[in-house]
């Protein structure tokens, strides 16, 4: 009894700790709001704003995108087509009339169409979501579409999710990217333009739900990490992890696979769908460009650096990602080629270091690979070069790092992959108890010493003097040899 | 009724002939034990009978329904559980989740109240634990307290072993279907494992249907013992007779050429 | 067994592809018919150029679904970084004979990564990384690949067999940076890699090559004009329409002689069977991958240096080798991945249903035309492959075994 009431303290404790970690989240989220408003010459506030909310938006899309992922082990490449469905629905559904009605009004416009026998326009005038206008009731327009967005991905998800029934491994991986790219090129067909107004999209989204206020990115983060966290510890969880750990024994448990693969599809692309609504809203427009299968790649990077299957590494491979997008642009400016060599020098003694610190750890022989040598002599020479760099005519050309970013995280996604398939994380959460110290997976003094009579044959020989027992064991080992 | 009932059961993967025309019947609270010599068709008639192949011809009984056609989950609904020849656990999940996992099907409450934690989810998942718990708690102190919640990965081998028998027994199945528990058992262990199966019948009220080359074992539990040889039941009935069969030995050892020679059939761990 | 196994499933039911071919084939004549009686633009003239176009389309994804194909089949890894490698070979050839070479410190990076390959290529010869053979082997590939990139120009024939030899170096170097690490990891693990380094090479593509879209014509007889008629129409097209077939022609069937030919070819073929038994026989598995890398990516090259000659310029790196590199690994798996003549079947359904299933569903009076949704066709068909036939047209199946 006592062991339980520890329980119990142990639960009112964390719950406790756990509240007042949210509030405290909170509370600086809102310090950081106050100060936006304030006067910012430099946009460092705002700046810092912008990447709190696309850490919200891209933590939406990579913790669900992580239930597909990480807990049902399918590799799924197609979450920028799930985002896409949901951007063009609920910026349809937010787009004001009057940016609709100009839209119409410019003459390249395909929006004018009819298709299913009625015009865009007047199917929207229908929904009656034209009369949410005010500041007190934008906010349920608002919440409809993101619902409505959400949902019209759900569905997408449940028919992606069925030929998920019948493949396995990479090939669906790649019909999951299939379908992502099939989401995305018919979007720019004919067929579609009535909604999507072609590959142009339409501009005029209401901003101010994902711009202004963090309230809408982070309350929505919110409900996906608690819907995630609770589904995973969940019974259903399980039944999804034991899919992703054997599928064969998983269906030989009684686990119904079709129905828990399609519905972790289906959640996944709900929570997808909402990402993709604050995502337009962010942009204040929709196009196709938005939704490259870049998106998808940086989801990738986030949740396999962060930990793969585990929400807490996810949302911290989210903040690293979101953390290089909105402050790594110096890595893409001009510089003149020999500070780039110089540059490149550094980088190649420090992986030059890593390997050999790497090697050595693992006590790997020899602990200075050959490659170490090749690294480090180009290392200097580059150095060495971009010091005697000023009496040479061409080093001194700038050169503009295009796409250093992306680059970047390429390069830290192999070198993760190589050295930590699991991630930083790996599959651990975060919990209190792990704050704590608390393992409950290790055996106690007691329990230590009774596993180790149980295990030894010998100490338990002689402590049980099981006569009988002792016969049929030499009987055993005679006639297996 | 008969817990099993299985009658001219065909199975041919392209030419060979995997099973044919197999009979076998299991009754409740029997332990059967299937041997035979490696690729006699042993785990294939597992397969079979847990759904993951569809027989090509022949009916297959479970309580009087037949559950030919039925997948692998839908089996398991009915009561069939089964074990691996080379264990399938989910290997990075802890002991725990290895036994409430089974228990999944049994579920009836849907994936959104399961998110919100209805009371009566919460209930559920206190009975299932539970449950986990008096199924693990068949194999002694070896797999509780602290073991709970170590991944499987960190476990021994016979721990592995008693980790899936207890899964397969969370189904809540009254079938069981054992594909060799004690391969990779050292004799200890083997006797240990004996006297579980024994209990499992006895206490659980298991049927059991066992495949097993460790001839002690079979031996000393098995109510009736079945014989296979390349898809074809050569013998059946009680170990000793079975045993003596001149085309049992015929199939382990081959024919006889100096009737003097030949080693007795009874010697354990032979067939390995 | 398993032969008795293949013959008895085919005796089951080999009328079935028949009666599929002849319901296509009796579906385009009827289009042909029909679309003849309605316009006068719809010709003979008309649908010999969509046949030829698709010809060389295909003959274009054939080169590319080669080097998927043969990646698969030995390490089975979809490797998503091919299209990527397409992308650096019609650059790398583009650079070679435009007269715009590159500047130094681009050259002597690009050097770098050739010299490093071509030094695990001499591995294999010498032994150890550090013997001096291969450090001065090393030394000197850097030096002449930077000379050659920084300061070269050459016509076009030296600059495609350039080109095809670095590439297949820098596609060797991708196996040992990336993918050779990870030999024994999950399969998703691979992918994911695969997948990065796709994204890292279009990224450095856009860093050293260029970002924009690039001219592609050089100066040769091949671009020329010719034209011939057919049934009272004229077919205006060029040279490349009997240049690009041929060329690939060649160049398939020297592979598939060097792979049935040659013992390097039988232990691909043993490796593809079976890497670890294949390695227990004595097969260097590390030099069959570098190998197949090694003539994947130079297929992949000589297919970006011609895709350039028949569109007159190519896109951005960034973009160049997604569709083209996606759509020949759908012809992979729908000609049966793993299997040779199979990348090339596959590569021409794909190319006749890009082009002519396009030509037979014209734009009419009356119809919108199917022309937009043509890069959609590749993607569907896969998906359509791989739920009703995985092991495609003439592949085995290589799925899990229960």
């Amino acid at each position: 009894m006592a062991a339980d009431v520890g329980v119990k303290n142990k639960d009112a404790r964390n719950t406790l700790l756990g509240f007042l970690g949210i509030a405290a989240l909170v509370l600086v989220l809102l310090f950081v709001q106050s100060l936006a408003t304030a006067e910012d010459p430099l946009r460092g506030v705002a700046k810092f704003n912008g990447a709190l909310t696309l850490f919200a938006i891209w933590g939406i899309a990579a913790v669900s995108l992580n239930l597909i992922n990480g807990t049902l082990g399918i590799l799924s490449l197609g979450h920028h087509g799930f985002m896409l469905i949901g951007g063009y629905a609920t910026g349809l559904l937010i787009l004001s009339e009057d940016a609709r009605n100009r839209i119409l009004v410019s003459g390249r416009s395909t929006m004018t169409e009819r298709t299913l026998g009625l015009s865009v326009h007047s199917w929207f005038e229908s929904l009656g979501l034209d009369a949410l206008t005010t500041d007190d009731t934008l906010w349920l327009r608002y919440l409809v579409a993101i619902v409505v967005g959400g949902l019209v991905a759900a569905f997408a998800g449940l028919i992606v999710g069925i030929p998920s029934l019948r493949l396995r491994g990479d090939y669906l991986a790649i019909v999951t990217f299939g379908f992502g790219e099939i989401i995305r090129l018919s979007a720019s067909t004919r067929l579609f333009a009535p909604l999507t107004n072609g590959a142009l999209g339409f501009p005029g989204v209401p901003q101010r739900f994902a711009s202004d206020q963090l309230l809408w990115p982070f309350g929505l983060l919110a409900l996906t990490v608690f819907v995630m966290a609770k589904l995973k510890y969940s019974s259903y969880g399980r039944a999804m992890e034991a899919i992703r750990e054997d599928e064969i024994a998983a269906e030989a448990m009684g686990i119904n696979l079709a129905y828990h693969k399609v519905l972790g599809f289906v959640i996944a692309a709900f929570f997808a769908g909402v990402a993709g609504g604050l995502w337009v809203s962010w942009l204040g427009g929709v196009r196709l460009d938005f939704f490259l299968f870049q998106l998808t790649f940086f989801f990738l990077v986030a949740i396999s650096v962060g930990g793969t299957g585990s929400i807490t590494g996810v949302l911290l491979g989210t903040a690293l990602v979101v953390f290089i997008r909105q402050y790594g642009d110096p890595l893409e400016q001009s510089y003149a080629v020999s500070t780039w060599a110089q540059l490149v020098g550094v980088v190649f003694l420090i992986a030059a270091g890593a390997v050999i610190v790497y090697r050595s750890a693992r006590r790997v022989r020899p602990r200075v690979h050959p490659v170490v040598y090749l690294l480090g002599t180009a290392a200097l020479v580059a150095i060495l070069l971009g010091l005697v760099a000023p009496s040479f005519d061409f080093w001194q050309e700038t050169f503009r790092g295009f796409g250093m970013r992306a680059i970047f995280l390429s390069v830290l996604l192999i070198v993760i992959m190589i050295f930590r398939p699991s991630g930083i994380v790996g599959r651990s959460e975060f919990s209190w108890a792990w704050v704590f110290g608390e393992r409950r997976d290790q055996p106690t003094e007691e329990e230590r010493a009774q596993d180790a009579w149980l295990t030894n044959p010998e100490l338990q020989r002689r402590l049980a003097g099981d006569e009988e027992n002792l016969h049929s064991i030499d009987g055993d080992s005679k006639g297996e040899s | 009724m008969a817990m099993l009932e299985i009658e001219g059961v065909n199975k041919a993967f392209g030419g060979l002939q995997a099973i044919t025309s197999l009979d076998l019947r299991v009754e409740k609270g029997e332990i059967v034990s299937v041997i035979g010599p490696n690729g006699a068709g042993k785990t294939t008639l597992f397969n079979l009978i847990t759904g993951v192949y569809r027989p090509d011809s022949g009916n297959i009984q479970f309580q009087g329904r037949s559950i030919v056609g039925k997948k692998p989950n839908q089996i398991v609904d009915l009561g069939v559980a089964r074990t691996f020849q080379n264990l399938r656990l989910f290997t990075n999940l802890t002991v725990l989740d290895n036994v409430l996992i089974p228990q999944h099907h049994k579920l009836n409450s849907t994936w959104f109240s399961a998110v919100l934690k209805t009371p009566a989810y919460r209930r559920k998942e206190q009975e299932m634990r539970e449950f986990a718990l008096e199924k693990l708690s068949f194999f002694g102190p070896r797999l509780m307290s602290f073991r709970l919640y170590q991944p499987v990965y960190v476990l021994s081998y016979a721990n592995r072993r008693r980790t899936e028998i207890a899964r397969a027994m969370a189904t809540g199945a009254k079938l069981l279907l054992l594909d060799e528990p004690s391969a990779g058992m050292n004799p200890k262990e083997t006797t240990e494992i004996t006297q579980i199966i024994r209990r499992m019948r006895d206490e659980g009220g298991y049927t059991i249907l066992l495949v097993e080359h460790k001839m002690n074992l079979v031996g000393e539990i098995s109510d009736r013992v079945v014989v296979l040889d390349y898809g074809e039941k050569i013998a059946e009935g009680a170990y000793q007779q079975v045993v003596n069969d001149p085309k049992v030995i015929e199939a382990y050892l081959g024919k006889r050429v100096d009737d003097d020679e030949g080693a007795s059939p009874e010697e354990p761990g032979l067939p390995r | 067994m398993s032969g008795s196994k293949l013959q008895s499933a085919a005796t089951g039911r080999n009328w079935i592809p028949w009666l599929v071919i002849g319901a296509i084939l009796l579906v385009i004549i009827g289009r042909i018919l029909y679309l003849g009686t309605i316009s006068e633009r719809f010709n003979a003239a008309f649908f010999t150029r969509a046949g030829i176009e698709s010809l060389k389309l295909g003959s274009l994804y054939a080169l590319i679904a080669l080097g998927y194909t043969m990646v698969y089949g030995i390490i089975r890894l979809i490797n998503f970084a091919h299209g990527e490698v397409f992308m650096v070979g019609a650059f790398l050839t583009y650079f070679l004979f435009s007269g715009s070479p590159y500047s130094w410190p681009v050259a002597a990076l690009y050097g770098l990564c050739i010299a490093y390959g071509f030094m695990r290529v001499l591995e294999f010869w010498r032994g150890r990384l550090t013997d001096p053979l291969v450090l001065v082997g090393g030394a000197v590939a850097l030096l002449v690949s930077t000379l050659m990139l920084a300061t070269l120009t050459v016509n076009l024939v030296f600059a495609l067999i350039f080109s095809m030899l670095l590439t297949g170096v820098v596609g060797i170097t991708i196996d040992r940076v990336a993918y050779h690490p990870l030999r024994t990891a999950p399969r998703n693990s691979l992918l994911i890699t695969a997948i990065a380094v796709s994204f890292l090479l279009q990224n450095a593509g856009l860093l050293v090559f260029t970002n924009r879209q690039t001219p592609f014509r050089p100066d040769t007889p091949i671009n020329n004009a010719f034209s011939f008629t057919i049934l009272g129409g004229e077919v205006r097209t060029s040279w490349l329409i009997v240049a690009i077939p041929l060329i690939t022609t060649v160049l398939v069937v020297v592979l598939t002689l060097f792979v049935n030919r040659t013992r390097l070819g039988k232990a691909m073929r043993a490796t593809a069977q079976d890497a670890e038994v294949a390695q227990m026989m004595g097969v260097s598995v590390n030099r069959v991958i570098a190998t197949t890398f090694l003539l994947g990516s130079m297929l992949a090259a000589a297919g970006g240096a011609m895709w350039g000659l028949n569109f007159g310029s190519i896109n951005q790196p960034a973009v160049m080798g997604i569709l083209p590199g996606i759509k020949a690994f759908a012809a992979a798996v729908i000609g049966g991945i793993g299997s040779l003549p199979g990348a090339v079947i596959g590569a021409m359904v794909i190319g006749f249903s890009e082009n002519f299933l396009t030509a037979i569903f014209p734009r009419t009076p009356d119809f919108r035309g199917i022309t937009e949704f043509k890069d959609t066709f590749a993607f569907l068909l896969l998906i359509f492959v791989l739920l009703v036939r995985p092991s495609g047209i003439v592949g085995e199946d290589l799925s899990e075994k229960v």
